[in-house]
């Protein structure tokens, strides 16, 4: 299990914030292993700050990082895989050869490096590409290779700042099964996007977080159960005044009326609804990961 | 160590197929050869002034026709031997058996006097006593060698070190300001990047300066012009491999140090005007030992780190330098090298994640 637990952390300010900027203010969530963890939040939330905490590349003022029980050391995030938000390679050097540069630097011996390399290479549809320098690919190319990069030593514990912007579908999605092969190896992933409905496809467990502060987390499933549920009622070419006294709006198109209640008795509604018309639809809306996000930092 | 090892051998594979290397590995042989037969080239028929007293003059014309011979008249052998002093001739001969010069005779006149002395007395009876070489001056004759010697090393010590040392920065920030050190230093301690790099560059270096030494010692014996090489080769060769080494680590050092307070490749240049500075003295230390290897400044200079990287080694070639100067220097510029590497690498560690603005040095050594 990963455990971030009150992570506080505070930036020098300029001449304009002299008393520095609060980035996190005890940011604490837990990822167990194969759980797929998605990281939301605004531009300035405070992600990336947490993800290069974990990472040891920056220290936190206050709070700890925990992994199998005990604190995070440096040993133990050799075994960490980690894309920053900033990608960064060598841009001269050739897409194999920096893949595996990487894996060694992670103690892989020089053939599981070349092996690990191909394998991903290959998955990561770049093998036309492995002798090319990585200035000479695209920038979703790019992107792969880093990706190869945090992946080659077949890390522990992914973290992964925005690891599918800039992605083509086609791209995503081979991310995206590489990322769940992983997981169900019993790696936990944590990843930040800003792309809510692939968060909600793909994850677990997702935790928002909002000025430094987690303000919600928990699966998909029990946010939404967190949140209050809309009955959404289409009734074909009701009675007109049919909804007068029931709780919720009517919106009118053409001849259909669409009534969102988001309160009352959904029997009580249903038994006018069929009076006035043809039911067409009756049912609760699923809050959307955007709804219950802009709620959530609202 | 096994990162330090795989940090230095990238930097040598990267580094070692480029163009700039090879071409600059090419040129840089190529203009050593070329320094080495210069004064066989350039040399031309040999000319000689030949003072006499008491002598016949000995037809060393028809032993070497490519060559000037000048002959003069002096009454006796002290006018002779100040003529030789003077450097008015060079060589005197006296009485037919003895031979005046100032330090050792030239080698070819040297020959040319002899066999033709021989030839000459050929007819007479008895054994012909060869003619009795006598130096009336200093022992001068490896000057103009070890002065030759001195100047090419100072360029090739200078234009290696500050190459080396400019990359080594470049290549801090180029790490840091693509981030790749956020990836690097999760696989790596912040040490081992810097050992690596600069062994990795440094031995790029080391092979430079190999070359160099192996072409120009391999040109300088089939050029002939080895012939006039000092005693103790083998010791100013030693010399100059050890402080290439000394020197590059200093320097290197603290090019990583500096280096790792900017994130712009831009900022380089600025950020490592000091140091830049501190090896334009060094180098100009070292060239001025070259006119005056054996001055108070020299002695100096050949003492105090950093300077005496580049100007000891100068002064060894130079001149004969003694066994304590050396000692005392190199134990100096070890201890330096270990002060300012325990002061870069801390300046390292803590300022190559900082990015963004110029950090400045000041807030680095006050944190923690
Ligand atoms: N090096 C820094 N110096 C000063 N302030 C910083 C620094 N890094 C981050 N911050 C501040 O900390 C806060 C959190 O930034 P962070 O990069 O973690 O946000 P984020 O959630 O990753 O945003 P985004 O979605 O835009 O990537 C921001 O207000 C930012 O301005
Ligand atoms: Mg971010």
């Amino acid at each position: 299990m990963l455990e971030i637990s009150e992570l506080r952390k505070r930036f020098a300010g300029g001449p304009d914030a002299p008393g520095g900027k609060v980035a996190l203010d005890g940011i604490t969530f837990a990822v167990r292993p194969g759980e797929m963890f998605g990281f939301v939040g605004a531009n300035g939330a405070g992600k990336t700050t947490t993800m290069r905490i974990v990472m040891g590349v920056l220290q936190p003022d206050g709070g700890s990082v925990h992994w199998q029980g005990k604190a995070v050391e440096y040993a133990d995030r050799r075994r960490f895989g980690y894309m920053p938000e900033e990608r960064g390679l060598y841009q001269k050097m050739r897409v194999a050869e920096q893949i595996e540069y990487f894996g060694r630097l992670h103690g892989m011996d020089a053939a599981a490096a070349r092996k690990a390399c191909d394998d991903l290479l290959e998955r990561l549809g770049l093998t036309e590409r492995r002798g090319d320098a990585v200035e000479a690919l695209s920038l979703g190319n790019q992107q792969r290779v880093q990706l190869a990069v945090a992946l080659v030593h077949d890390p522990e514990v992914l973290v992964l700042d925005e690891p599918f912007s800039g992605l083509d579908p086609i791209a995503v999605d081979a991310l995206a099964t590489a990322l769940q092969e992983r997981c169900r190896g019993g790696v936990p992933v944590i990843f930040s996007s800003h792309q809510l409905e692939l968060v909600e496809r793909l994850c677990d467990s997702v935790g928002i977080v909002s000025a430094g502060r987690m303000v919600a987390s928990g699966t998909v499933g029990d946010l939404r159960a967190a949140e209050a549920r809309t009955l959404r009622v289409v009734v074909r070419d009701p009675l007109p005044g049919w909804a007068d006294g029931l709780p919720g709006e009517v919106t009118v198109t053409g001849d259909r009326h669409v009534l969102l209640a988001s309160e009352g008795d959904d029997q009580e509604i249903l038994r006018r609804a069929m009076k006035a018309g043809h039911v067409e639809h009756f049912g609760t809306e699923q809050p959307s990961l955007t709804e219950i996000f802009k709620e959530a930092v609202a | 160590m096994n990162g330090v090892l795989l940090v230095a051998k990238r930097e040598i594979a990267t580094h070692i197929r480029t163009k700039a290397f090879v071409i600059g590995l090419l040129i840089t042989a190529a203009l050593v050869a070329a320094v080495a037969f210069a004064p066989k080239i350039m040399g031309g028929p040999e000319e000689y002034t030949i003072g006499t007293v008491n002598s016949q003059r000995l037809p060393l014309e028809q032993a070497a026709p490519e060559a000037k011979f000048e002959w003069r008249s002096y009454p006796d052998e002290a006018t002779a031997k100040k003529a030789v002093l003077d450097g008015d001739v060079d060589a005197a001969l006296v009485g037919g058996t003895k031979v005046l010069t100032d330090g050792e005779v030239d080698s070819q006149l040297g020959v040319l006097l002899q066999s033709t002395n021989r030839e000459v007395k050929l007819g007479a009876a008895g054994n012909i006593p060869p003619l009795q070489m006598v130096s009336v001056g200093a022992d001068t004759r490896y000057q103009a060698a070890r002065t030759g010697m001195a100047v090419v090393l100072v360029i090739v010590l200078f234009m290696l070190i500050i190459g080396q040392v400019m990359m080594v920065a470049m290549g801090v920030v180029e790490e840091k300001g693509s981030r790749i050190v956020e990836i690097l230093l999760t696989s790596v301690r912040p040490w081992q990047l810097l050992a690596g790099k600069i062994i990795g560059l440094g031995a790029l270096g080391l092979i430079n300066l190999v070359t160099i030494l192996v072409v120009g010692v391999t040109a300088s014996i089939v050029s002939g012009v080895a012939g006039d090489f000092p005693p103790g080769m083998p010791g100013i060769v030693a010399g100059v491999l050890l402080w290439f080494v000394l020197g590059y680590a200093f320097f290197a050092t603290l090019a990583a140090a500096f280096a790792s307070l900017v994130s712009r490749q831009e900022e380089v240049g600025n950020v490592m005007s000091p140091l830049t500075m501190l090896m334009m003295v060094t180098y100009f230390g070292a060239f001025f030992t070259t006119t005056d290897p054996t001055g108070t400044l020299a002695e100096v200079a050949s003492l105090v780190p950093p300077f005496s990287s580049m100007v000891m080694p100068v002064r060894m070639a130079a001149a004969e330098v003694p066994l304590w100067q050396i000692g005392l220097s190199t134990a100096l510029m070890v201890l330096a090298v270990v002060g300012v590497l325990s002061f870069g690498a801390k300046v390292y560690q803590r300022a190559v994640l900082r990015t963004g603005a110029r950090v400045r040095l000041g807030d680095v050594l006050r944190a923690k």
